[in-house]
This record gives C-alpha cells, sequence and structure tokens, in this order.
C-alpha cells in the first residue's frame, strides 16, 4: 500500500494534467496585467485549458483508483533524454561553433550513437548533407548561417 | 482580357522562362519533401536571390516552387507522418495507415494526380475568373472574416479524435500560442516577456516542425538498432498510367475539394490548411464508407491533397487585385507579393494592364507548374524520396535534424527560432505519447488569433456594438453554414439512433 | 601617469584606425541591416538603392543588404544601432515608427545612438474614402466628422505609425473626431475601405496610385503636389495645414569616423540627381526626397518630439 501512493502520482497522465494546470495558472499572472479586451481571448483559453486539465487528472485517478496501469511514456528513457540532449546540443553548438562544425559532428555522431557504424556510410552522408546545405544556400542563394559566437 | 491571356503565351514558352517553372516544381517538391523544409522557407531564401533576374524568370521559379511544395508536403506525410508543409496536416490521416499497409506508393500517385488537379482548377480560376471573384472577397469585411474563422474553429471537432477533452487541450493550446506576440490592436505586448522576437507572434512552420518532426525522428533514434527503413518494396510502387483508371472514382472529391480550396483561397486569410481540413470533412462526410476514414482510406489522401493545391493560384487572387495576400499565418503568398514588388510589380487593378505581359505569363506558370506536377512528381516521387527513405533509421534521423534547423533558421535567420522549435519539438512528443491530437494545435494556431483580431477590428467599427456582427447577410450565411456544420452531425447521430431504437422495439 | 599612457595609446590606436579607414574605406563589404523581410517595401528601397550608392562610393565598394524582419523593424535597428562605428555596418530606418517604438515600448536605442546619412523616401499621406460614399471632399469629411463625432470609421495600418500621426494632426487641426480601424497593414485597410467596411482611409500615396480609379482621393498631405499622382491637390491648397508621411532612409550607429560619415553623406546626397535612380525607385512605389546629415537628425529629432507630444496626451496603447 505505502508503494501504491507515489505511483498514483506519477502516472503520465496525471504529471501532464498536473503540468498543464501549473503553467496555465503561471501565465494567468501576466495576463491580468492587459487591458480587459486584450486578456479576454488569452484567459478565456487559459481557464480553458486549467478546466479541461482538471477532468483529465480526475479521470485519470478515477482510473487509477480502479486499479488500471498505464503504460509509461517510453520502454526506453535513457535513448529518448540521449536524443533530446544530442539535439539541444547541436542547437548550441551551432549557436556557439558555427553551423558547418557542430553539422559536421553531430551527423557522424548521432547517427554512430544510436547504431549505425559504418565509417564510409556515416563520411558520405555528412559530405552529402554539409557539402549541399553549403552549395545550395551559401553558395547558390548566399544565405548566412550562424558562424558561431564563439569567433567573434 | 482574354487576348491578353493569348498574348502573353509565347514569352511564358520561352526557353529559360520554361525551364524556371521546371526547376522550381523539382525544387518544390524537393524543400517540400523534406521534413523541416517547408515552401515558406524556400520562397524567402529565394525572394532576394530574384533580384537579379527577369521576372518571369524569377516568378516562374516561384509559381513552380509553390505548387511543387504543395505536393512535395505529402511525401513525407505519407511515409513519415511528418508534413512536409502545413497544409499537408490532413494528408496524414489517411496517407500514413495507407503507407503502412504497405500502399504508400499509392498514396503518393493518389496524391500528385490530386494535387495536380487541384492546382490546374485553381490555376484557371486565377486565369479566367479573377476580376470577379475579387469583388467577392470585397464582400468580407471583419465581421465577416471573423466568422470564416469561427467557420474553421468549429470544424476542430471532427479533428478531436477518441478522446475530446484531450482534443480540446490541444485546441485550446493552439488558440493561446496564437495569442503570444503583440496584440492586433493596441500593438502592446502578451506573453513576449520582452524578446522582440515573440513579437510578431510564432510562426507557423517553427510549431510545425518542432510538433510534428521532432517526434518522429525520436522514434526513429529511440527505436534500438533497426536499421532498416521504409522499404521501398513494400511502397507497392506500380507505374502511374496502371494506376490512374483506379483513381476515376475520385472525381467527385476531385471537384468538390477544387471548389472549396479556391473559394477558401480569395478569402483574406484563411489558406491552405484550412482548405486541406474542410474538404477532408466534407469528403467523409459525403463518402458512403466514412468509418474507412483515417484507416487508409485513399479518396482523403485525394480530398486533402486536392484542395491544398487549389488554394495556391487562387490566394493569388486577392494578392494580385487587391495587395491582401491570402493568409496572413502561413506566408506563401505574402512572401510570392514581396517576390512581384522586386520586380515593380504592384498588386492593384492596374497591374493587370501595366504588365499584362508579365502577369498574365505568371498565370500560365502556375497552369504550367501544375500540369508538370504530374510529370516531376509521378515519377520522382515514388522512386528517388522513396529510396531516400531506405536510409539507416539512426542515419535518416541524424540527417532531418540537421534539415529542420536549417529550415527552421531561414525563415527569419535567427537561432532564437530553432529554440523555440525544440521547446515544440519535447511539447509534442508528450503529446504524441498520451495520445493528444495534434491537428486542433495546428488549426488553433492559424485561426485564433485571426479570430480575435477580426472581432475586435469588427467591435471597433460598430463603435463596441456586438450586433454588428450579425448586420448583414454575409455574415448570417456564416453563422448559419457554421450552426449547420455544428448541430447537423449531433442531429443526423440522434435521429440515427432513434430510428435503431424504434426499429428494436 | 599609466592611466594616461594608457588613453594616449588608445588615442592614437583610434586616429591611426580612423585615418586607415578613410584612406581606404570601403576596403570591404558594407552590410546593410534591413529590418524587414525581403520583398517589403524598405527592403526593396535598399537592394535598389545599393548598386547606386555603390557607385557613388567608387573604388569597387561593395553594398550588402542582410534582412533581420522581426517587431516592426526593432530587431533591425537595435542590431544597427550596436554595430561597431567602423562605416561597415548600416541600417535602414523608418520614420516616424523607429521613434515612436522608443515612446511606446522599450527600446535600446534613441535618437543619438545613430549617425544620420540620409533620408531617401518620403511617402506621404492621403485620404481616401470610397467611390459613391458622398464623402467626397476634405471639407464634406471634416463636417461629417463634427456633426457625428466618431461616426466616421478611419481604416488605416498600425497604431503609432504614420497614418495614425496623421490622423491625430487632422483631429487637432480640425477639432473633429474619428474612430480608427487599425489593420495589420495598409492593403486590409485599404480593401476593407473598397468594401465599404470603413468610411475613409488614411494610406500613403505609393498605396493608393495603383487604385485611382477605385477609391476618392481627398488630398494629399505634401507641400508641393506629388509626382505619383499630380493631379491631386495637397491639403494646403484645400486650406487645411496637414503634411505628414512615411520616411525611410539610412543611419549607421553614432560615433563614425567622421571622414567615412562625410563620404558616405557624400555618395547619399548624390542619389536625388540620378534620374537612374528615381526611375527605379518609382517602380517600386518609393517616392524619392533625399535629406542628408545634420537636416536628417533635426527631422528625426523634430518627430521624435511630436510622437512625445502626441502620448503624453493621448497614449496609444
Amino acid at each position: 500500500m505505502s508503494d501504491h501512493r507515489p505511483s498514483r502520482l506519477v502516472r503520465p497522465e496525471t504529471l501532464t494534467a498536473l503540468g498543464i494546470i501549473f503553467l496555465a495558472l503561471a501565465f494567468l499572472v501576466p495576463t491580468t496585467g492587459l487591458r480587459p479586451i486584450s486578456a479576454l481571448l488569452p484567459a478565456a483559453m487559459l481557464a480553458g485549458l486549467i478546466l479541461l486539465s482538471a477532468i483529465l487528472l480526475i479521470r485519470d485517478q478515477r482510473r487509477a483508483s480502479a486499479g488500471s496501469k498505464t503504460a509509461p511514456l517510453t520502454q526506453a528513457p535513457r535513448r529518448v533524454i540521449g536524443a533530446f540532449a544530442l539535439i539541444a546540443g547541436y542547437a548550441v553548438a551551432t549557436d556557439l561553433a558555427g553551423f558547418y562544425p557542430a553539422t559536421a559532428i553531430a551527423i557522424p555522431l548521432v547517427a554512430w550513437l544510436f547504431g549505425y557504424r559504418s565509417p564510409a556510410g556515416l563520411a558520405l552522408a555528412t559530405t552529402i548533407v554539409v557539402g549541399s546545405a553549403w552549395a545550395i544556400f551559401d553558395l547558390g542563394m548566399s544565405q548566412d548561417f550562424p558562424a558561431g559566437r564563439l569567433w567573434q | 482580357m482574354y487576348s491578353d491571356l493569348l498574348n502573353a503565351l509565347p514569352e511564358v514558352l520561352g526557353l529559360s522562362n520554361f525551364l524556371a517553372v521546371i526547376i522550381g516544381v523539382i525544387a518544390g517538391i524537393v524543400v517540400g519533401a523534406m521534413p523541416g523544409l517547408s515552401a515558406t522557407m524556400a520562397i524567402s531564401v529565394l525572394v532576394p536571390f530574384t533580384f537579379g533576374l527577369e521576372p518571369l524568370v524569377a516568378l516562374g521559379l516561384m509559381a513552380g516552387i509553390y505548387n511543387g511544395a504543395m505536393y512535395g508536403g505529402a511525401i513525407p506525410a505519407v511515409l513519415l507522418r511528418i508534413p512536409g508543409t502545413p497544409a499537408a496536416v490532413a494528408t496524414t490521416f489517411d496517407g500514413y495507415p495507407m503507407a503502412q499497409k504497405g500502399e504508400g506508393g499509392y498514396a503518393l500517385q493518389v496524391a500528385v494526380v490530386s494535387s495536380a488537379v487541384g492546382g490546374i482548377a485553381s490555376a484557371f480560376a486565377l486565369m479566367l475568373l479573377a476580376p470577379p471573384l475579387s469583388k467577392v472577397t470585397l464582400l468580407f469585411g471583419p465581421s465577416e472574416v471573423f466568422w470564416v474563422a469561427v467557420f474553421g474553429l468549429a470544424s476542430i471537432i471532427f479533428l478531436l479524435g477518441g478522446n475530446p477533452i484531450k482534443g480540446l487541450i490541444s485546441a485550446c493550446f493552439g488558440v493561446f500560442v496564437s495569442v503570444i506576440g503583440s496584440d492586433p490592436i493596441f500593438g502592446t505586448d502578451r506573453y513576449t516577456s520582452g524578446q522582440l522576437e515573440l513579437l510578431d507572434g510564432i510562426s507557423i512552420v517553427i510549431l510545425l516542425v518542432g510538433l510534428y518532426a521532432l517526434p518522429p525522428v525520436i522514434d526513429l533514434l529511440e527505436t534500438p538498432l533497426k536499421t532498416d527503413g521504409v522499404n521501398s518494396s513494400k511502397l507497392g510502387t506500380e507505374p502511374i498510367w496502371k494506376t490512374l483508371p483506379r483513381m476515376g472514382r475520385f472525381w467527385k472529391t476531385w471537384l468538390r475539394s477544387s471548389f472549396i480550396g479556391i473559394w477558401i483561397g480569395i478569402l483574406p486569410g484563411a489558406g491552405g490548411s484550412m482548405a486541406a481540413f474542410m474538404s477532408y470533412n466534407e469528403a467523409r462526410r459525403a463518402s458512403r464508407t466514412p468509418e474507412t476514414w483515417g484507416e487508409g482510406e485513399p479518396e482523403g489522401v485525394a480530398a486533402s491533397e486536392t484542395a491544398n493545391n487549389a488554394d495556391t493560384a487562387s490566394a493569388l487572387i486577392p494578392a494580385l487585385t487587391l495587395g491582401i495576400p491570402g493568409t496572413a499565418v502561413a506566408a506563401v503568398a505574402a512572401v510570392m507579393l514581396g517576390g512581384l514588388l522586386v520586380h515593380g510589380l504592384q498588386p492593384g487593378p492596374m497591374l493587370f494592364r501595366e504588365n499584362p505581359d508579365v502577369v498574365f505569363g505568371f498565370m500560365w506558370q502556375f497552369l504550367f507548374g501544375a500540369i508538370l506536377l504530374i510529370l516531376l512528381g509521378g515519377s520522382l516521387a515514388t522512386n528517388s524520396f522513396a529510396r531516400l527513405l531506405n536510409l539507416p533509421r539512426p542515419l535518416l534521423g541524424s540527417v532531418i535534424i540537421v534539415l529542420m534547423l536549417i529550415g527552421v533558421y531561414s525563415i527569419h535567420g535567427r537561432m532564437f527560432d530553432v529554440y523555440l522549435m525544440l521547446g515544440f519539438g519535447a511539447i509534442g512528443w508528450v503529446m504524441d505519447k498520451l495520445k493528444f491530437p495534434l491537428p486542433p494545435v495546428v488549426l488553433g494556431l492559424i485561426l485564433g488569433g485571426f479570430a480575435e483580431e477580426n472581432l475586435r477590428l469588427a467591435l471597433r467599427i460598430g463603435r463596441g456594438d456586438w450586433t454588428v456582427l450579425f448586420a448583414n447577410t454575409t455574415s448570417l450565411v456564416l453563422v448559419a453554414l457554421t450552426v449547420a456544420v455544428v448541430v447537423g452531425p449531433m442531429v443526423k447521430r440522434r435521429l440515427a439512433k432513434r430510428d435503431l431504437r424504434t426499429k428494436e422495439t | 601617469m599609466s592611466n594616461f599612457m594608457h588613453k594616449a595609446v588608445l588615442t592614437g590606436a583610434a586616429i591611426m584606425l580612423a585615418g586607415a579607414a578613410w584612406a581606404e574605406y570601403p576596403e570591404k563589404p558594407i552590410e546593410v541591416i534591413v529590418g524587414y523581410s525581403a520583398g517589403g517595401g524598405t527592403d526593396v528601397m535598399a537592394r535598389t538603392a545599393a548598386p547606386f550608392i555603390e557607385k557613388y562610393l567608387g573604388d569597387g565598394a561593395s553594398v550588402v543588404v542582410k534582412n533581420m524582419p522581426g517587431a516592426s523593424g526593432q530587431i533591425g535597428i537595435t542590431e544597427a544601432a550596436h554595430a561597431d562605428a567602423d562605416g561597415y555596418t548600416l541600417g535602414t530606418f523608418n520614420l516616424p515608427g523607429m521613434m515612436a517604438r522608443t515612446i511606446d515600448r522599450e527600446a535600446e536605442y534613441d535618437t543619438e545612438s545613430f549617425t544620420y546619412l540620409a533620408n531617401v523616401v518620403n511617402d506621404p499621406n492621403v485620404i481616401v474614402t470610397r467611390k459613391g460614399s458622398g464623402l467626397d471632399s476634405i471639407d464634406k469629411l471634416i463636417e461629417e466628422a463634427t456633426a457625428n463625432p466618431g461616426a466616421v470609421t478611419v481604416g488605416m495600418s498600425s497604431l503609432g505609425g504614420d497614418d495614425h500621426f496623421m490622423l491625430i494632426k487632422l483631429q487637432e487641426l480640425t477639432g473633429a473626431e474619428f474612430t480608427i480601424v487599425p489593420f495589420k497593414g495598409s492593403a486590409p485597410a485599404r480593401t476593407a475601405l473598397m468594401g465599404g467596411h470603413v468610411a475613409m482611409g488614411i494610406l500613403n500615396i505609393s498605396e493608393v496610385a495603383e487604385f485611382q480609379e477605385e477609391l476618392n482621393l481627398l488630398g494629399v498631405a505634401t507641400e508641393e503636389r506629388s509626382e505619383f499622382a499630380p493631379d491631386l491637390p495637397t491639403f494646403k491648397e484645400q486650406g487645411v495645414d496637414l503634411v505628414n508621411g512615411s520616411m525611410r532612409g539610412f543611419v549607421a550607429p553614432a560615433g563614425l569616423p567622421e571622414e567615412v560619415e562625410a563620404k558616405l553623406v557624400e555618395a547619399f546626397a548624390q542619389l536625388e540627381a540620378d534620374p537612374e535612380f528615381i526611375e527605379a525607385m518609382n517602380a517600386t512605389a518609393n517616392p524619392v526626397e533625399v535629406v542628408t546629415g545634420a537636416e536628417f537628425k533635426a527631422l528625426t529629432q523634430e518627430l521624435h518630439d511630436l510622437a512625445q507630444g502626441v502620448w503624453e496626451t493621448s497614449p496609444w496603447n
């Protein structure tokens, strides 16, 4: 019984509903500073989110007390978190070190870490992607990609 | 005026002008097919580049890209459930289930033929009916446009999916995102926390890439070590001339969806995604087997793809005659107007008199772009792209990540948008796992702020008097339509239940 | 002592740098930051002007346009204000919008943040009404708005822009009262007017030049008649002292080396006499009126003070 209680609160839908309610309440704070006519639609939407999430929460808790189990969000949480971290890391690296270096490292790194380990294939894919990005955007359309804040 | 139309033809058929359309269509298909890249981004990258080109070469490229991308967006929508453009969201409903059943090739062929049908119908509307149709646009002032937006929002109820509560949460979220930015009337900040980048509102492309493209990428990486992609043998590729006869039965849907697409196109502000959603709903309603929809019904792909291409040329009717791009959110027509201005072509009634060669030439290019879709799209799509998706999953995932960054960064040339997209990606992943439907978010974002803006303009015109919203026939017709769309199915269901009960007793 | 040395070295270096810049300026491409997307009015002005500026700077100078759209140009102009003052980063500048932003929201720049090079475009305001609405002269319009305060709805683009200041001037001059309906941009305002959803519109002359047959043009807010509509009388001719418009020009960050500033201003000053330039600008709906250097700065200050005055009596948000 003692381990039943926490498991009721960490059900994904319950957590999501609580998260939505919390965020919507947080957004209601700046809403009060707006003119009534400006605040009308956002306030209605936030109220809607809170109400609907509350219903979602109650339903999910009812299901929990009825003893139903929910599937976890993912079978491989470490892979998911790793993938997110790599993607975010790639964006930050592009910002700091520049698009070309970041991309040249990111493509083989991500593919290698997630199981594609053929060196020739990695080299080829990286060359094609970076090369065509450069040829089409930089050379062809004179678009600037981030040059990297570190070197500026 | 029609003689001007014919006079413009020889110029368009010149080598460089025609080549521009071909290159544009191919580029458009490629851009549309790359998850993360969008037509809006492609044309905004292209506009500065066209300063040095002949007008018809530049416009041909743009017409080609627009047409190509509207179809190209269907390719990843079908194969990966990532809509390549906002307007391809409705294509995922039946396209992706078809691909899973091993009919991906057929789905793409239906998509390319339907796209071409819609595009051709729309080009003819633009060529033959632009001036009279622009008169229709004038009927739509703020209060009428508000009702159009409400009508569009009402169709969300058909997109709620299995769990209405979750669907409504999605819709509220979408509408809330649409109010972030500057207040439509006063220009004061709403929820921007001082970020200038948020002041113009959140671009639909950023939201779309985040919500739709990131979760599948995570899935590609999550599934351990599986290195098979979408197998081309499973696509069921048959030559297109063999499958064409099977599409004959779509003629009603093609007709209806073209009509809806053209109609939505000339209304200020709505745009391709609303056209696709509406025509999908209408086609399902008219279908004799509505229960197969969403499970891989080719007619659903036909409805969505016809409508989103039928919206392209007709969106240029208000753009060329009145200077208002068909849509404020998915800004393709707006960016194209910029491309016209670059060449000294200022929209307005005089445009047709002062530069008939270029304007009518541009219209021909739209028509040729739509026709070329079948030739170029038919062969390109099923062969090259399906094979591209054959890449090992981790590699495909990492390439899509790069494309997403390029696509989002290039719209405004700033990293802020990329971070924003990642934020939406995280939200999208949770929504995807918990089965919150995504289409209501898209529709909410497109129509929410738009409805608010026009409501408040209407109220200003009425000086605070709400009856201004019901003051004329156009508004009342729209209100009646909205009520019919919302209440009609409920009544029908109630009646069907009663029928059942009377039969049982 | 060491402090003095430090200063002396720095000053020396600065002089040398300035000297070097003058000797060879421009020795690398000059970047012009445009605060709007490619294809917008301001962008087209910058791109049309670029080759002419290159021509007058001479020595194989090269001008590159960079778009930094967002927040009605505020992102771009803020970037330009904070760029290195070496003459290799310029920005496009819109009046009265850029000054109004320093008043109605937080801005990281003010009138002193720039070296004023040249205002190139002056697009005067016009007042238009729908054909067949009966309000076919400025007198009738004022009469109606005075008799029924607020009954005349005015379509225009957003608050705090040139259209809005034009209306405020009109209200102050005549005491008439109007109801403002601020659309997102001029084209939707013009369309609403043509459809009869609003009674009058305040637009710019370049925006109605193509629509002269569809709308009643009541007058233009200039000292002298505009080339874009030579038959259209000014408001002054009709006894209403209204002069207002939307302006677009070029600025550089404050503290530009004097020699560089002089060279740039000289290049811009030659634009007005170039018929080829005027023609290219007219084709893209940009009526040319070049005002350079100190005069441009005075103009900016004047508009800033006007906006400040308006803000204090009747803030618009």
